[in-house]
């Protein structure tokens, strides 16, 4: 039901998922599977989100805001430190609105709203990529797993 | 509050009160629009802004109670709530702006106003019942505005940085409706922009503002070209709809224009040469602008122009002092060189009084939208009570009336229009039975009439029907059988301003009106008015409610009366005329006069002069009521002149036929007549004199 993303170079998309709830993690993989993205990695907490991120090189990092540990935003703080071109998506709550906005002003680039809408997430992800991603008709990529 | 004074804080309570009024009003429009289209996301978020600003307002002021019970209610207010629920929130929207408005009148005389646990229950009722179903109705998107309106100092900052070389280009954001998250949109917006380049203005300024706007317009130097910005920021779930567009050469042409031409000036005071103003160089463009940043709307307490008036009122009394003092030295020193330069200087000072008095008047007019604008909210409860369909009509919202005569208008206005649609307007199977459109009518249009303004107060209902309205008169004995075969239409139609007959209960079922019309003429005798009706039967009526401009300065004539002086309103009479008391006929018991070919009923002032000779000379002065005409007879003209009307206290005169006071030039005092009270007191009574006396033989 929805149209294949892939990259430019017409490679699946790769992701990481960071939230403290598997049932949460499980549900917006369950998403970027429709759209034909590849999970690169998934993480608990904000410490393994980091060395998630350094090791597996994702696309695009999915990231709760709160979880044990490290936060949310001091996770994607330091990873877009490290890696400007890193492209962080905030999912939570509308009720950590100040917690958003922090974010957003340390360098995320996106936000979506919890409980996750799959057609909202396929809308934020395509603007997020800009010109690196195309969208394909049917699966045409997912063979790319 | 201990850092305010205690003036500071009854400052702030002050315009917390104006403030909320106005609010309110905003509130009862809001839910009747609401009521209309409740499935408008839109004016469901009006509403909450306004109570949100209530609610922020009335916290700052401690009013907890009504604080608390605005939030609640602003945290009820979603779309998806309207959504469901339809109606229902219109109602309790407008029950809480009926409750507000009572705490807020309680607050104002500092009394504990109610808890309001009604509306609070009401509020709960209403969320609860929504809770089960999740709605995602989308609202259609909005368009993003097409057009920018940069103050002087934002375009001069752009225009700079054209000039600098810097390609600008404003862009307009329509954020979507959907979006809940107002500040997260106005963060991802900046991000957004400062991707693409430099920000040179963003509306708002920052996110907290986000909260009451649905349009961001901002300046960013790009490099980019315009469909790509447009494109970045169509971002999804946050901006609906975007608009970009170069900060164009036309548009710097034309706003250049005026600036330049400041600095001329500004240059040319300096005296220095023109050649150089010509080239134009940037800091003074800048300066001169923000000096002439415009910040052009105060608010004042009405009392402080009233008390300017007031010391108007008190020069104009000191120029007639001084005319008089002038014309008396020209009578002993009429040769004098000094007399010709008294009288320039006289006339200045009048020239520059008459200004004065003038602008003084135009601060004190205000629109009549702000009286027409409170009948939304009476037109809905009362066609609703009643079981009619009334749609308002409104016209000539822009006529300027005096804030006093405006207010004091408020309540007949509102006796007038209750009247209207529940008398008036037939229910809507009787009107489709008489053929007409189920919808009735009620209209209000306002316009100038020279110096007066007059008040239209229509409805296409079932009309007034003079003869059932004369009869009932007859019964009750306001006139004599042999008196109604004689009234006019008009004067019929009066009857019904008549106190006697007004407040009967049965008139109201038979004549379709009637309840407090005694007092709608009250109120607009004290306004120096008149009211008149022209009615259709089956066609509707149509009040029209006459009043003068402004209350404070009237131009009057003036006249003796058996050696007392008098005034009536210039805007009154009609003509004067010379005759002899042999001229004087009788017919009816009235004393006329013929008047080319009408004839004229006659209110003798003074009755003693009736002794006089038959063949002394006599003026009447011919004053127009409603459609009828009067001759005032009086002893001696004395001339026009402008009087500042000063209040009479009830103590000092008890009588009605007098409506006010004014002081000469001389210190004389003149009585202003009521010339209404006067032609219906003084004719009646003769009348009736002349029937007592009759019947006594």
């Amino acid at each position: 039901m929805f149209d294949t993303l892939v990259r430019k170079d017409r490679k699946a998309i790769r992701y990481l998922v960071v939230d403290d709830s598997v049932f949460a993690r499980k549900n917006i993989i369950k998403m970027l599977e429709q759209f034909g993205g590849e999970l690169a990695g998934e993480a608990g907490d904000g410490c393994t989100a980091i060395t998630e991120y350094d090791r597996a090189k994702p696309d695009v990092v999915l990231m709760d805001i709160t979880m044990p540990q490290m936060e949310g935003i001091e996770a994607a703080e330091k990873i877009i430190r490290n890696h400007p071109e890193a492209r962080v998506i905030m999912v939570s709550s509308v009720g950590y609105q100040e917690n958003i906005v922090a974010a957003l002003q340390k360098g995320a680039k996106h936000f979506v709203q919890k409980p996750v809408k799959p057609e909202v997430l396929y809308e934020v992800i395509k603007y997020v990529m800009g010109e690196e991603a195309v969208s394909m008709q049917g699966a045409a990529a997912g063979d790319a797993q | 509050m201990s850092f305010f004074s205690e003036d500071r804080v009854s400052e702030l309570k002050d315009l917390f009160f104006e403030s909320a009024t106005e609010l309110l009003q905003a509130l009862n429009e809001q839910g009747l629009e609401l009521e209309r289209r409740p499935q408008d996301a839109e004016v469901v978020r009006s509403v909450r802004r306004t109570v949100h600003t209530l609610k922020g307002d009335s916290a700052a002021c401690g009013y907890t109670a009504l604080s608390d019970l605005a939030h609640e209610l602003e945290d009820a207010l979603t779309p998806e709530l309207a959504k469901a629920r339809g109606k229902r929130v219109a109602e309790v929207v407008l029950s809480a702006a009926d409750i507000f408005q009572d705490m807020l009148r309680a607050y104002r005389k500092n009394a504990e106003p109610s808890s309001g646990a009604g509306l609070l229950d009401e509020i709960r009722a209403l969320v609860s019942k929504t809770e089960a179903p999740e709605l995602v109705v989308l609202t259609p998107a909005k368009k993003a505005i097409e057009t920018f309106e940069w103050s002087e100092y934002e375009k001069i900052l752009l225009q700079d940085a054209g000039r600098r070389g810097l390609k600008v280009l404003q862009v307009s954001l329509a954020v979507d409706p959907n979006c809940n998250t107002r500040a997260i949109a106005w963060q991802m917006v900046k991000n957004t922009f400062q991707d693409l380049g430099t920000v040179l203005l963003m509306l708002p300024e920052d996110a907290a503002s986000m909260e009451k706007v649905d349009n961001l317009f901002a300046a960013i130097a790009s490099s980019f070209d315009e469909t790509h910005i447009a494109k970045k920021c169509r971002i999804p779930m946050v901006i609906c709809d975007v608009f970009v567009e170069r900060f164009g050469a036309a548009d710097a042409a034309q706003v250049a224009a005026p600036v330049v031409e400041e600095v001329v000036t500004t240059k040319a005071n300096a005296s220095l040469p023109v050649e150089e103003v010509a080239s134009e160089s940037e800091p003074e463009i800048g300066a001169a602008s923000i000096s002439a940043a415009p910040e052009s709307t105060l608010r004042v307490d009405a009392e402080k122009i009233d008390a300017v008036l007031n010391l108007v009122g008190e020069l104009i009394i000191g120029k007639s002092m001084l005319t008089q003092s002038i014309s008396e030295f020209d009578k002993k020193f009429g040769r004098d060189p000094l007399h010709a330069k008294f009288a320039d200087v006289l006339g200045f000072q009048a020239r520059v009084l008459a200004d004065l008095q003038k602008s003084v008047m135009k601060v004190r007019m205000v629109p009549v939208e702000q009286l027409f604008r409170r009948f939304g909210r009476i037109v809905r409860d009362v066609a609703k009570a009643c079981g009619r369909e009334v749609r308002l009509e409104l016209a000539g919202q822009t006529t300027d009336l005096d804030k006093s005569i405006l207010d004091t208008l408020a309540e007949p206005m509102a006796h007038l229009v209750r009247n209207a649609i529940s008398h008036g307007i037939e229910s809507p199977d009787e009107r489709v039975a008489a053929g007409k459109e189920r919808f009735g009518t009620i209209k209000l249009n306002a316009y100038h009439q020279g110096n007066n303004v007059v008040i239209e107060v229509s409805d296409d209902g079932r009309g007034i029907d003079r003869e059932k309205v004369v009869k009932k008169a007859v019964e009750r004995g306001i006139i004599q059988a042999g008196e109604a075969k004689n009234l006019t239409e008009g004067e019929a139609l009066n009857l019904i301003f008549h106190s006697g007959l007004s407040t009967a209960e049965e008139i109201t079922s038979v004549a379709g009106r009637g309840v407090g019309m005694d007092v709608v003429k009250t109120v607009l005798d004290r306004l120096k008015g008149s009211i008149a009706i022209e009615t259709e039967v089956g066609q509707g009526s149509t009040f029209y409610l006459k009043v003068p401009l402004t209350l404070a300065i009237i131009k009057a004539l003036m006249f003796r009366s058996a050696q007392k002086l008098y005034a009536v309103p210039l805007t009154s009479v009609v003509e004067i005329i010379r005759a002899t008391e042999a001229e004087i006929h009788k017919v009816d018991q009235h004393e006329v006069l013929r008047l080319r070919n009408e004839v004229l009923t006659l209110v003798r002032l003074n009755r003693l002069a009736a002794q006089a000779e038959k063949t002394s000379k006599i003026f009447v002065i011919v004053v127009a009521i409603g459609d009828r005409k009067f001759g005032l007879l009086v002893d001696k003209l004395v001339g026009e002149e402008e009087l500042v009307i000063k209040a009479l206290d009830h103590h000092l005169v008890s009588t009605e036929l007098v409506s006010g006071a004014s002081i000469l030039g001389d210190g004389t005092v003149v009585l202003i007549l009521d010339v209404q009270a006067v032609v219906s007191k003084l004719g009646r009574a003769r009348t009736q004199d002349i029937k007592s006396a009759g019947a006594m033989a």
